[in-house]
């Protein structure tokens, strides 16, 4: 079983916790923070004077301009919200791939998961764990205290990756599970049929969930350098193996590639959904602090 | 299947290469556990071919370009392609040596026998439909069947009936009968194989560098065909062969005697001692004679004979003691008549004694008759004037002689015309009374007429210069060969003073005799059934010294004789060539029967041609000995017509080429050699079928390198 350090070395945890994580969309959140909140009132950033209707709050009314004016207008304000950070971790069998080069690509997640997890919870927002294959295995909702992080922690170290993937069904699953509105960074290899995938982020898209996707990759499956006669078997399936000759394959496969990258990079910037793809033999925190920056200039 | 270089098939074994690198490719297959095994599916969907069965087609072909390497170097001969007809059918000419000396002893029997045995199984081993044809180049060459056939049981079985009894080996008109063959025969893939023993004396102008002809030619056609000296050598070296008998006359008179000149040749290093030389007449022995021949040297001897009856006598003279029988007997027919009468026309006139124009000519051909001895003359002769010759004066008569005639008149030369066509000979002597503008214009009549030639102007001696001799040539003329060996009897001895220089002399006619400065003596021409000689000198001492001289006698006489003899059947002929016999033109529809040397009976019909000439021709004559025909009605004792065939005595040498020349020769002539069937089962192999099998596989090899290379590259493209 992993230790602890592991999933937080040191080096990743430095880099990455100077790196606020901004939620792009506005959040609702339970405590002011780094976060815009759709709550408005709560807070003291003015936004906007708007006419008064039937049903506002009294105590809303501005009545310095209905002194003035003597008309009646409600003063808003933004609120600050703190953001619900849910960590989506795909533990299905393809995860547990683990190529010449680099780590597992399940461990590579895990350790993405628990130094995003460290991070915003350093940042006083809430996060929460869901580990899934074909179902849901562990959910834990978002909290904010420092004894959550343990659980979520916790609960990454004893996850292995298991059965098979069935990515959309989980998240049409979750979107009915996660109530509040919240960023979903979802650690997944993707491989599922990309169709159903992006309906099921539509849905929590609509929902209104920012989505951030960290696509981990081992390089094996980028480059399909392998050039002797080999039996490939499903790590998911047993039962399913092919016997080939890979240079034979290899061009047909990169195509392959390509149209699922492409197809799922396209149908994800349709949900104003970022995917980051992560390659295991790259360190950890480049990818993300990469991503993050990026994140930051828009 | 065989092959030429078998030990190189082993290079095939290299196909395990790639079958090993596969296979060990195959078993060192490692085992990924593989997530995006939906990339990998929908990668192996898109594929539309069928990628293992292209690669065990990769795998086939890199196998396969080793073996077809390896058999490529080793050669392969498809023999099996043989038995397909219309598969490799090979056009075959055998041009197979039926001369005599192909009856030497060898270890199969005679040489004819081993070399039939083994052209027998030369034919067996050829490809189903090759058609073949024989020709038997004995002298004179023929065919054995008369086209082309791809029955090659009918040649083995009429080669077992075909005597190899032939005159020598007559190469050049024997490939150019091949070569026509050839041009009959349907086959691309063609052959000349030559079967021979390569007798010294058929072929030793050959070795020694000298061209044949047909041969060249052959090599020239389109397309080329191959060329095979297949050599089979005879056990025996050592020969005793009675070479030829010669008769000192054509015809004799009854009970004359005749000299017969016998020539005995020695071919070996062994010395024969007192062997028996037998004389034969009409079937039945008269004596027997000893003699010695050294080595390698002959022997001649002189037998005389008289014959009791007229008729035509058949005379044969044996040798015993020799392991080579068939060259050791010689048979001769000498006609023996009561008398040959010839007709002395003379011209000028007598001065004195022996001045006359036929004065000599008269004693001459009748010796015993002029000098009153009681031995007898063949030739009665009848002198007569030019002048006084009338109607009816050639009856009875077979040869004319003019001698200075100056011109005839009025139907005289008609009747003679007439006589001469009938068969009768003419001779005519030139002299100072001769008109020539009669000679040319009437009796020359651009050749037209009786004389072959005509004369203008004459040749002539000046005092003090030496006399025109006769030229000194080996002489072919049946009237003149007796004196190409006539110890004592010199030609050349006479002299000549004044001679007509004949001009035109073209066509027909032919010189027999001619002088050293360049002008004819002696021309012949034939003319109907008979035949006229002029002679451009003077029968009597006036021009020359002829008469004088001891040859004029036998000369004169042969001359005669060979006129009278003319019509009647040579006295020898060689073997293989036609006999014809001359009928009366009542026998016409008779039917008749002839016996040949082997006592086997043959009929024959009368054949008339166009002249109303009517005679019998037999042509299967390659038996040596005596053929007799008679009438088959007649009775068995009467005489019959004889004829003698005689083998070629060149053939008697027995003496062959060595191995090495005959190699030496064949490589010269672009000829592949063989000298038994291994041999030739080998050349047979490589020349025609294994060169073929290996350009296929070359082709093949090229064919498999480019699949291998598009195979790679389309599976990589995969």
């Amino acid at each position: 079983m992993a230790k602890l350090s592991d999933l937080l070395p040191a080096e990743d945890l430095l880099q990455l916790s100077g790196l606020p994580l901004f939620a792009r969309t506005v959040m609702e959140g339970f405590s002011t923070g780094l976060h815009a909140s759709p709550n408005k009132g709560a807070s003291v950033e003015f936004r906007q004077h708007r006419p008064y209707v039937q049903g506002d709050e009294i105590k809303r009314l501005d009545w310095k301009i209905f002194g003035r004016s003597d008309r009646f207008y409600i003063r808003e304000y933004d609120e600050e919200t703190n953001l619900r950070a849910t960590l989506l971790l795909d533990a299905s069998g393809s995860m547990n791939y683990q190529g010449s080069k680099g780590v597992k690509k399940f461990e590579h997640a895990r350790k993405l998961a628990a130094a995003l997890a460290y991070v915003l919870t350093g940042q006083q927002d809430a996060v929460g764990l869901v580990t899934f294959d074909s179902k849901v295995r562990e959910f834990i909702p978002c909290r904010t205290k420092t004894s959550h992080l343990h659980n979520v922690l916790e609960t990454l170290l004893k996850t292995e990756p298991g059965a098979e993937t069935s990515l959309a069904a989980v998240l049409q699953n979750l979107a009915s599970r996660i109530k509040k509105r919240g960023l979903l960074m979802l650690m997944t290899d993707g491989f599922d049929d990309v169709g159903e995938l992006l309906q099921a982020i539509g849905v929590l898209r609509k929902r209104g969930h920012e989505i951030i996707v960290f696509q981990i990759w081992d390089r094996d499956e980028l480059e399909f350098p392998f050039s002797r006669w080999a039996r490939f078997e499903n790590l998911e399936n047993f039962e399913d193996f092919q016997m080939l000759d890979p240079a034979a394959i290899r061009q047909r496969y990169l195509q392959a590639l390509e149209q699922f990258r492409s197809a799922l990079t396209e149908g994800l910037s349709k949900h104003q959904v970022d995917l980051v793809p992560i390659v295991t033999d790259e360190p950890l925190a480049h990818a993300v602090k990469s991503y993050l920056a990026l994140r930051m200039r828009r | 299947m065989n092959f030429l270089n078998a030990i190189l098939l082993a290079g095939a074994a290299a196909f395990l290469i790639p079958l090993i690198i596969h296979l060990l490719n195959k078993r060192r297959v490692q085992t990924v556990r593989w997530g995006a095994m939906h990339l990998l599916h929908q990668a192996l969907q898109q594929r539309k071919r069928n990628i293992k069965v292209e690669q065990l087609l990769l795998l086939l072909t890199r196998i396969a370009i080793p073996i077809l390497l390896a058999l490529c170097l080793a050669r392969p001969v498809l023999s099996f392609l043989r038995q397909f007809p219309g598969l490799n059918k090979t056009s075959l000419v055998v041009v197979l040596d039926n001369s005599f000396s192909m009856r030497a002893p060898s270890d199969q029997g005679t040489l004819s026998d081993k070399m039939r045995s083994e052209l027998r199984q030369i034919l067996e081993k050829l490809p189903n439909g090759s058609d073949v044809s024989v020709v038997l180049a004995g002298n004179p060459p023929r065919l054995l069947l008369d086209a082309p056939t791809v029955a090659l049981e009918a040649i083995t079985k009429k080669l077992e009936t075909e005597p190899c009894l032939a005159g020598p080996f007559a190469l050049n008109d024997a490939l150019q009968l091949a070569n026509a063959e050839l041009k009959r025969m349907s086959g691309a893939s063609r052959e000349v194989l030559l079967l021979s023993d390569f007798q010294q004396s058929d072929w030793k102008n050959i070795a020694d560098g000298g061209s044949v002809a047909a041969l060249d030619t052959i090599l020239k056609s389109e397309p080329k065909p191959l060329l095979t000296f297949y050599r089979g050598a005879g056990e025996l070296e050592e020969n005793l062969a009675l070479a030829s008998v010669e008769p000192s006359a054509f015809v004799i008179a009854r009970e004359q005697s005749i000299a017969l000149r016998v020539r005995i040749l020695n071919h070996g290093k062994r010395a024969y001692q007192d062997i028996a030389v037998h004389l034969e007449a009409d079937g039945a022995r008269l004596r027997t004679t000893r003699v010695s021949v050294a080595p390698n040297a002959e022997t001649l001897l002189t037998l005389n004979q008289a014959f009791d009856t007229a008729g035509d006598h058949a005379i044969t003279v044996r040798v015993e003691g020799d392991a080579f029988p068939e060259d050791n007997a010689y048979s001769l027919v000498i006609p023996v008549r009561e008398q040959v009468n010839c007709l002395l026309v003379k011209g000028g006139s007598d001065l004195g004694p022996l001045s006359g124009a036929t004065d000599f000519l008269e004693i001459s051909l009748a010796p015993h008759q002029s000098a009153s001895t009681s031995l007898k003359d063949v030739i009665r002769t009848s002198t007569t004037d030019y002048r006084q010759i009338r109607e009816k004066f050639l009856d009875g008569v077979e040869v004319v002689m003019l001698a200075n005639v100056e011109r005839l008149n009025g139907r005289q030369l008609p009747d003679l015309e007439e006589f001469v066509k009938r068969g009768g000979g003419l001779i005519v002597f030139v002299g100072p009374d001769c008109n020539s503008t009669w000679y040319e214009k009437e009796f020359f009549r651009d050749g037209k007429s009786l004389f072959p030639c005509f004369f203008k102007g004459f040749g002539h001696v000046e005092t003090g210069q030496t006399p025109a001799r006769i030229l000194n040539q080996r002489h072919t003329h049946p009237a003149t060969t007796y004196f190409n060996d006539a110890r004592g009897l010199k030609l050349q001895d006479a002299a000549f003073q004044h001679w007509a220089k004949f001009e035109k002399i073209e066509g027909e006619t032919r010189s027999i005799l001619n002088l050293d400065r360049g002008d004819s003596l002696m021309v012949e021409k034939p003319f109907g059934k008979g035949r006229v000689i002029a002679v451009a000198t003077t029968a009597n001492a006036q021009w020359n010294n002829l008469p004088l001289q001891p040859v004029f006698v036998p000369l004169m006489q042969r001359i005669v004789t060979y006129l009278a003899t003319q019509s009647a059947a040579p006295q020898s002929q060689s073997c293989g060539s036609m006999l014809r016999a001359s009928l009366a033109k009542d026998q016409g529809k008779e039917a008749f029967v002839l016996t040949d040397p082997l006592n086997e009976t043959h009929e024959l019909k009368p054949i008339t041609d166009k002249e109303g000439n009517v005679y019998v021709d037999y042509a299967i004559t390659q038996n040596p000995g005596l053929y007799e025909l008679r009438a088959s009605t007649a009775a068995k004792t009467s005489a019959p017509k004889r004829f003698a065939f005689n083998l070629n005595p060149s053939e008697s040498d027995l003496t062959l080429l060595s191995t090495g020349k005959v190699h030496d020769m064949a490589t010269r002539l672009s000829a592949s050699f063989a000298e038994n069937n291994d041999d030739y089962t080998r050349l047979d192999r490589s020349r025609r079928h294994g060169t073929e099998v290996w350009q296929l596989l070359l082709f093949a090899l090229i064919a498999f390198l480019f699949l291998e290379v598009f195979l790679q590259q389309r599976i990589s493209r995969a």
